[in-house]
């Protein structure tokens, strides 16, 4: 083990206190000692990250094989990627404290959300793609806890789907790491791609198809069509917190791995103007307008916004096919984005099913006169996503737009953004119904059940609240002054492309 | 091809031998019959390689009367080879015959399939 | 000569006699000499290898005072001292594990007979991997086969003696194919020990002479090894016996028997016959179509089982054929893959055959599914060792499945035109072993069912011996995927030797 340990923080501290929380009996007696420890282990994660990211380097913790070895880096993909990871996990752990007294075995939810996200961090900080392999398997793993954490008869059968789907796209993804590394010495993360044309000669087609398999085997975690399916099952049935993660960031690992893959070790220029690109394209686009369709037709609310992550991720995937920097731009920024909007969507939903136990969109009629301030945070983020400026879905959807325009990638530089303005309007059509009839029940809307049950006015405790509130406000923020962040990742595009 | 193998008489049967003998040992279903089968599969090889050792003319390899160059007799190797076969095959035909002892007495059959399926049978309850 | 170089004649002998000793010796004394003298061969073991490597060349050691080509060799180099100290691992941690469990299902007074053949079965082991002679290696070869025998039918239920009755017949055939292929070796050759063997088969395949009769001998000695080792489609007496013997000698059957014969296979593939001519010849593709045929094949058969005990004992014939494939890929790195999934599989299966036994103690002796519901909960130690195992089998990373695969996958890219079967092949093969492996997982921590019926009062804990062992494999089974760079150089440098 050599190089900066202070990487190792970040991964190491969460993954030890989420043993000590599972093994200890005293946090299963004790919700204080549990939530306590919980949330400072999350604080203290953010400032180690944000240590670790100032710090930089890298570290080598283990060889495998003469050629494979684990090994920790830090680059500007990892910056934004474990920035974003440590602030929203510390939110909706904040959340979870408040939520998760409803359910039952909270010691588990919490050790797993804790290892999960050294889990995370150490994907974040991979710098090859064996560890990001090794990570990704891990999460898979780790995170499967999380989304059986009910053990009803649902959650064991989502589990498994979820398992299986990750299982499939993963192995797909390994062959085409086998084949990598068959032709590479080395696969450490390098702006542009690390293969050399000499080692690939008379193997273009194997690149080719092992590139496809590797996109669509870690879309799978993306929720990119065909592999798919695990997503709608899987997220209704966790607990709101662990289905807004598993929405909002884990997801963002599947992105993440075909970042590394297509930009930093295959090479986008190895990929341009091939059938791998336009069947990818392809994909991305079926996906966002089939997840908007789906989202539209469902009436289930965590359901719903599933359906909607289906969509929007792969409207990230869609910027990333392009091989755009423009697009590239975009897809980051949407990355970032659509994990702050879908945390505070689903935290709201999440807030909902606690306060009054509606899980159907159809029951949230009048829901404005339960809890206002929740349905006004809901809205503005409800509003980034569709794109309405200033919010921020605006300004990602703008890059996403004008890159493709600009990306000479024929007919797919204009039927990209007719579908990406369909799907919005489609978003608009699913997430705005809720405060519409939330605020404006209508003249014969009564509100008798909420008399009754005596709701009107019971906002979600504050530990709920205050989460969603803040990532409300960071997707308006975000949205108005993006200056820093899109320059940011315009140096990350130019350095690729 | 008539001649050449009249000419390895010995091998041509323990070849014969050999087949039968290990037709008998998978297909037949009655326990003993396969033991029988194995029998004579062990003693086709054994034969095998007897014949392989014996050279025409020549005598056991057992000094006698002060005869002590190696032409006189056979080689020596495979017949120790067959001693130690032999041994071996009691050893597993032993076995065989007392685990078959052993289903005969639970089962009251020889027959593999029927003492498979009353096996069966046996734990379900 | 060095005093070192009697070690593995040593610990072969020292096994055999602690079985004759055990004879006299009641059940727990027998018990104590068998785990002592475990050890001891495996440490002797490590002297060997030691040397081996401190010399940086094989040696053989002469038994008896005739010089070859006549009289009757050891030989020693890496691959066998490695292969030696890791069947003594295995075998002491099987041992250990289903200590408790040997003295439930065997009869006190026979208890002493099971160590004899766990004595009898170590002797012959180390006997074929370090052989030199082929029909010292036969003769081991039967004992190995009776021992193996006794291990099964030591259990006097019914489907274990019908298990037993089974397996011996399948491993008469085998080794009666073995026995002639060996005749007819000696007859073409003239030798049996492997060094002048090998010479000979040289010159033959120069000259070009006795074509057929090597093709039949490669045939014969392939067939009747693989039979014996439970190749797909030779494998259907697996089941039973892995599935109804006591859990110790499931643990020996699975993880060290089948290993045993596929170990001599190899030797005498490099040492004997050529791996060369074998290439030339078209016999590994052989090999290499039943392997890939029992990758798959094995994994669907053990979706359709419900018994997890016996749905393990399928997931042997599907890493089988792994084992098969790799050597029939006709490449050294094949070899090297092979020889390195001996190892993960042995340390895996013995893992998950020990583990399990914690499970089905929590859950009545029960091994369906729906007992085993919510078994991790009850048995947190060996749900977590279930747990590993099937990861490692699933080919999960940092475990030593990952880097069989990993090295089956790079050794296939090297030969042309098995590389898209074999890529495919474990593809499905691994999605097959994750959806049979991790649906059990899933099922060790879900929630029990109202409607399920109650677990029988059975024992709150687990005895120490079977937690150490479970610890101890998992312990082997992270050293082989973390570290596995130099063992996969020590099989590399083995099989040099071999060349």
């Amino acid at each position: 083990m050599e190089g900066n340990m202070i990487l190792l923080l970040p991964m190491v501290l969460p993954i030890l206190a989420g043993i000590v929380v599972l093994a200890g009996k005293v946090f299963r007696e004790n919700r204080k000692y549990l939530t306590g420890l919980s949330v400072a282990v999350l604080v203290l994660e953010l400032v180690l990250t944000f240590q670790a990211l100032v710090s930089g380097g890298s570290l080598t913790m283990i060889r495998l094989t003469d050629q494979l070895t684990l090994e920790l880096h830090i680059d500007q993909v990892s910056r934004l990627f474990a920035a974003l990871t440590a602030a929203v996990w510390l939110l909706v752990g904040i959340y979870s404290v408040s939520y998760m007294s409803h359910e039952e075995e909270e010691h588990r939810f919490f050790g797993y959300y804790l290892i999960v996200a050294g889990v995370l961090m150490g994907l974040n900080f991979s710098a090859n793609l064996i560890t990001l392999y090794v990570f990704y398997e891990l999460m898979t793993l780790t995170s499967l806890p999380l989304v059986l954490h009910e053990r009803s008869r649902e959650a064991v059968r989502a589990g498994l789907k979820y398992l299986f789907y990750s299982v499939a796209g993963a192995f797909l993804a390994l062959f085409g790491i086998f084949f990598l590394a068959g032709v590479s010495e080395n696969l450490t993360f390098t702006a542009g791609g690390v293969l050399s044309d000499s080692a690939l000669a008379g193997k273009e087609g194997l690149l080719l198809t092992s590139a496809f398999c590797m996109i669509v085997g870690f879309g799978t975690k993306a929720g990119m069509f065909p592999l798919h399916g695990w997503l709608p099952t899987a997220h209704p049935v966790a607990p709101a917190s662990a289905s807004a993660v598993l929405s909002g960031l884990i997801t963002k690992a599947g992105v993440l791995a075909i970042i590394r893959v297509v930009y930093y070790v295959i090479g986008p220029d190895r990929l341009r103007g091939t059938w791998v690109q336009n069947v990818w394209i392809l994909l991305t686009l079926l996906t966002v307008f089939m997840g908007s369709m789906l989202a539209y037709k469902e009436p289930v609310m965590k359901k719903r916004l599933a359906y909607s992550t289906v969509s929007q991720v792969s409207y990230v995937l869609f910027g990333l096919s392009l091989l755009n920097p423009t697009a590239f731009a975009g897809a980051l920024s949407h990355v970032v984005f659509h994990s702050v909007i879908k945390h505070a969507l689903f935290l709201t939903a999440g807030a909902i099913i606690v306060t009054t136990g509606w899980t159907r969109v159809e029951q949230m009629r009048g829901l404005g006169q339960v809890m206002p301030k929740t349905l006004a945070c809901y809205t503005v983020a409800a509003l980034a996503l569709v794109g309405i400026p200033p919010l921020s879905g605006f300004v990602s959807k703008w890059y996403l737009a004008s890159g493709a325009l600009s990306s000479g990638t024929g007919v797919w530089a204009w039927v990209g953004p007719a579908v990406l303005l369909v799907s919005a309007l489609l978003t608009a059509g699913y997430l705005l119904p809720l405060t519409i009839q939330g605020f404006f029940p209508g003249h014969d809307f009564k509100g008798e059940e909420i008399e009754k049950r005596g709701l009107k006015g019971k906002e979600p405790s504050w530990w709920m609240l205050a989460p969603i509130g803040v990532l409300a406000a960071a997707a308006l923020l975000l949205g108005c002054f993006p200056g820093s962040l899109i320059s940011m990742l315009q140096s990350i595009a130019a350095s690729v492309l | 091809m008539i001649q050449h193998l009249s000419l390895n008489i010995e091998e041509t049967a323990a070849v014969i031998l050999f087949g039968i003998g290990f037709t008998i040992l998978l297909l037949h279903r009655n326990l003993i019959k396969k033991i029988m089968g194995m029998n004579i599969m062990d003693t086709a090889t054994y034969l095998f390689l007897a014949s392989k050792g014996y050279i025409t003319g020549r005598a056991v390899p057992i000094v006698v009367d002060g005869v002590q160059e190696v032409s006189a007799y056979i080689n020596p190797v495979p017949s120790g080879l067959v001693l130690t076969g032999i041994v071996v095959s009691v050893s597993t035909t032993a076995l065989m015959l007392s685990l078959t002892i052993r289903l005969y007495e639970r089962y009251h059959s020889l027959d593999l399939d029927e003492i498979l399926i009353l096996a069966k049978e046996e734990e379900r309850t | 000569m060095n005093f070192v170089q009697n070690f593995p004649f040593f610990s072969i002998i020292l096994a055999m006699f602690s079985g004759i000793v055990s004879s006299v010796l009641d059940g727990r004394k027998a018990r104590n000499l068998s785990l002592a003298m475990i050890a001891v061969t495996t440490a002797l073991s490590a002297g060997t290898l030691l040397f081996c490597l401190g010399s940086g060349e094989s040696y053989t050691f002469m038994m008896g005072h005739f010089p070859a080509p006549w009289g009757n060799e050891i030989r020693a180099g890496i691959l066998e001292g490695v292969t030696a100290i890791f069947f003594g691992i295995i075998m002491f941690l099987a041992v250990l594990g289903g200590l408790d469990h040997t003295a439930e299902d065997v009869e006190e007074k026979k208890l002493n007979l099971f160590y004899i053949m766990i004595d009898l079965m170590l002797s012959s082991l180390l006997a074929l991997v370090y052989t030199n002679d082929l029909f010292t290696a036969y003769v081991f070869v039967e004992i190995n086969t009776i021992a193996g025998c006794g291990l099964i039918m030591i259990r006097q239920k019914g489907r274990s003696m019908s298990a037993a009755i089974r397996y011996m017949i399948m491993s008469q055939l085998g080794s009666g194919l073995f026995l002639i292929g060996l005749s007819i070796l000696y007859d073409v050759t003239g030798h049996l020990l492997m060094s002048p063997a090998r010479e000979s088969v040289e010159l033959l395949v120069a000259a070009g002479s006795y074509r057929i009769p090597m093709l039949v001998i490669m045939a014969v000695i392939g067939v009747g090894l693989a039979i014996k080792s439970g190749l797909y489609p030779f494998h259907y007496w697996i089941p039973d016996t892995y599935g109804y013997a006591t859990p110790t000698a499931s643990a020996v059957l699975s993880g060290l028997v089948s290993k045993g014969y596929i170990f001599l296979l190899i030797k005498i593939f490099y040492r004997v016959l050529g791996y060369d001519n074998l290439v030339s010849s078209q016999m590994v593709n052989v090999l290499y179509v039943f392997g890939i045929t029992g990758m798959v094949m094995g994994s669907i058969h053990a979706i359709h089982e419900t018994d997890t005990r016996r749905m393990t004992a399928y997931s042997s014939v599907a890493q089988i054929g792994y084992i098969y494939m790799g050597m029939g890929l006709g490449t050294s790195y094949g070899m090297v893959a092979a020889v390195f999934h001996i190892f993960t599989h042995s340390a895996t299966k013995a893992l998950l055959f020990i583990s399990a036994v914690g499970l089905y103690e929590v859950s009545g002796d029960k091994k369906d599914y729906i007992s085993l519901r919510g078994a991790g909960y009850r048995n947190p130690l060996a749900g977590i060792g279930f747990t590993v195992g099937a990861l490692s089998m699933v080919g999960f990373p940092m475990l030593s499945g990952f880097i069989s695969k990993l090295l089956f996958a790079t050794s296939a890219l090297e030969s042309p035109h098995k590389m898209l079967p074999t890529i495919i092949v474990l593809a499905v093969s691994t999605t097959l072993n994750a959806v049979y492996f991790l649906r059990l997982v899933i099922t060790l921590y879900s929630r029990r069912r109202p409607e399920d019926a109650p677990i029988p009062e059975t024992r709150a804990r687990s005895s120490w011996q079977l937690r150490l062992a479970i610890l101890c494999f998992i312990g082997v089974n992270l050293v082989l995927g973390l570290a596995s760079q130099p063992i996969v150089q020590a099989i590399r440098d083995g099989l040099a030797m071999f060349g």
